[in-house]
């Protein structure tokens, strides 16, 4: 039986822990969001544990100060407060002084369930990827945090980690670490089609893949799990051998992981039908947990199979070839 | 105009007796004032008011015997910080870093200049800057990082912000306060520049700071209001540190917008505007005297 998956925040603590441990200038600090890894840390390693008060702010002012005095620096919070909330001092302390802290997230997209729109982040990526000097990274299981994990730690930067609140299943085994320094990685083969996603979506994609095959339909599946700095060349080159292009987001769609790949493909000149899947351009107000959210918005196994393989039926075909009409009147 | 050339750059407080010596402090006070004006007058850039306000908080921190730098070493990772934290008074650094050696001289007149060095608000891509500055409430954030990790590492360094009173209105400023009070950043020190006035007018009026002294004071640090235009006054309550029982100290200081030209003092419609040649000519004959003597 395969042992349960680890929370995405505990690896990632585990490991900042170990390597803390040796080296007293690795300094993590929690705007009051806990884990079980964290725990230890606070109990064993006090002096390299800040708690900054629930002051995002504060917190992202203060590690500017400790990295440019040559600390190895983890700000740590629900990822709702430590971006948006916060985000001129992401942009001034870190980003325009160039300070290579790793700001990590907990809870991206509709991760806190049944939490509303105060706690679902679902425009980080495209505020964060708007930073000049940033790297966006999403991991989508244990090994892909911990190797992200130790990037940070071996080659400090002005990073953004987006990690999922609930633990996910495997996909990688030992090969992310490969991977990485491509940005993108194909998780599933297909000729048909391919998806891209990361996260907590990449598994969708997964399960939609399974549904699609069972209509004949072969769709890739690619884990697009550094969306800035985005290797636009490779990405778009490796694109080239599909007929469609799918996005699948938990954002919404202005400015997104959507838009990064279509900005990509519009710059190196790749044409390619291309179909964004993410949410829309409203607030969450809806009881029924994350799972009821994405149905609502088209974004179930079975609605996001439905809407590919529309997508991919010859009258979308003609239609993603005309001019700009709006879709409703296509028809 | 002429500069008046700089009296010879060293720390004025007497090695042996430990007194500061005042006569030298006024010189660079009135030194600076007239650099300041040069530099603005003929670039026609910069926020002359904002940086007369906290002259006297600069010259003392650099020339008073407080910070402890080396001349000619910015990259001295051991000096003492310093981070003008009201961006737009940041430029009254510029004059003294080129006097300590930092920047050359010449760099001055090219203020704001294409491509050249100084730029209207600092950052650290200039030699002796600690952190940037032009967005209000992170000055104080910031220092307190390097205090932190100061004190982690064993080092005597310490960090000194200048804050606007106006700056004072920003919450992450409270956040920051909050953070040094508890952490017992002693090898911290806030100088706030209470002049009393934002670009649309007087604090008081606009939205009440009321006591600063008391709210820093209620925050857990040691506080003290100063004459902020008077260098004795200045050190005087600098000698405060590292006597504070642990806390962090915040100096208030009483200071005046524009202070040393006549028209400029206390009016705020001046934040950023640029006088005409009449105007021009006016001021440097404010400048002749130096509008400070303790």
């Amino acid at each position: 039986m395969a042992t349960k998956p680890r929370l995405m925040r505990d690896v990632l603590i585990q490991e900042i822990y170990t390597r803390a441990g040796k080296d007293p200038n690795v300094l993590f600090m929690s705007a009051d969001l806990g884990a079980e890894a964290l725990d230890a840390f606070r109990a064993d390693l006090p002096k390299q544990f800040i708690h900054p008060g629930i002051c995002e702010q504060n917190m992202i002012d203060v590690a500017a100060g400790l990295s440019a005095s040559g600390k190895t620096v983890f700000t740590y919070a629900m990822a709702s407060f430590i971006t948006a909330r916060c985000y001129e001092q992401l942009k001034v302390a870190l980003g325009a002084m160039r300070q290579p802290v790793a700001v990590v997230s907990v809870g991206v997209g509709l991760g806190y369930d049944d939490a509303g729109p105060t706690h679902y982040t679902t425009e980080d990526i495209a505020c964060l990827r708007a930073l000049p000097g940033v790297e966006v990274w999403t991991p989508c299981d244990e090994e892909s945090t911990l190797e992200i994990t130790r990037e940070c730690l071996d080659r400090p930067a002005f990073r953004y980690l987006r990690l999922e609140r609930p633990a996910l299943p495997k996909i990688y085994d030992s090969n992310f670490r490969a991977a990485m320094s491509a940005g993108y990685c194909e998780v599933a083969r297909g000729n048909d089609l391919v998806i891209l996603s990361s996260g907590f979506m990449l598994h969708r994609a997964l399960e939609v893949r399974e549904q699609l095959r069972v209509e004949g339909i072969e769709a890739a599946v690619v884990d697009l799990f550094r969306i800035k700095p985005l290797a636009s060349r490779n990405l778009t080159t490796y694109l080239e051998h599909f007929s469609h292009v799918i996005t699948l987001e938990e954002q919404c769609l202005a400015g997104g992981f959507g838009s990064a790949v279509s900005e990509a493909m519009a710059d190196t000149g790749l044409s390619r039908p291309l179909l964004r899947l993410g949410l829309p351009d409203r607030y969450f107000f809806e009881n029924g947990g994350r799972k009821h959210v994405l149905e609502n918005c088209g974004l179930g196994v079975s609605s996001i199979s439905q809407r590919i393989t529309e997508f991919l039926s010859p009258m979308a075909r003609r239609r993603s070839s005309m001019p700009s009409v709006p879709s409703q009147t296509s028809f | 105009m002429p500069r008046k050339a700089s009296t010879e750059s060293q720390s004025s407080r007497d090695a042996r007796s430990g007194v500061p010596d005042i006569e030298l402090l006024l010189e660079k006070s009135h030194w600076l004032r007239r650099e300041l004006f040069q530099m603005v007058s003929t670039t026609r850039k910069g926020h002359i008011p904002s940086c007369y306000s906290c002259n006297e908080l600069l010259v003392s921190l650099f020339y008073g015997g407080v910070l402890r730098y080396r001349k000619g070493q910015p990259e001295d990772s051991s000096r003492d910080r310093i981070i003008v934290s009201k961006g737009h008074a940041a430029m009254a650094l510029y004059p003294i870093l080129a006097d300590i050696g930092y920047i050359p001289t010449q760099e001055l007149t090219e203020f704001t200049k294409k491509d050249a060095l100084l730029r209207m608000y600092a950052d650290p891509s200039i030699p002796g800057v600690d952190a940037i500055s032009g967005s209000l409430g992170h000055g104080l954030g910031i220092a307190a990082g390097m205090a932190f990790a100061a004190r982690s590492d064993g080092r005597s360094q310490r960090a000194f912000v200048i804050l606007g009173d106006s700056e004072c209105y920003e919450g992450s400023v409270w956040e920051s306060a909050f953070f040094a009070s508890h952490q017992g950043l002693d090898n911290l020190v806030a100088i706030v520049d209470r002049n009393g006035l934002a670009i649309m007018g007087r604090t008081e009026e606009l939205m009440r700071l009321g006591s600063l002294e008391e709210k820093f004071r209620s925050f857990g640090w040691e506080a003290v209001t100063v004459d902020g235009h008077s260098h004795s006054a200045i050190l005087g309550a600098l000698g405060r540190l590292g006597q504070t029982g642990g806390k962090p100290l915040a100096l208030i200081a009483n200071t005046v917008k524009g202070k040393g030209i006549s028209y400029m003092e206390g009016r705020s419609e001046w934040h950023n505007k640029m006088p005409d040649a009449a105007q021009t000519a006016q001021a440097w004959k404010d400048l002749e005297t130096n509008c400070i003597s303790s």
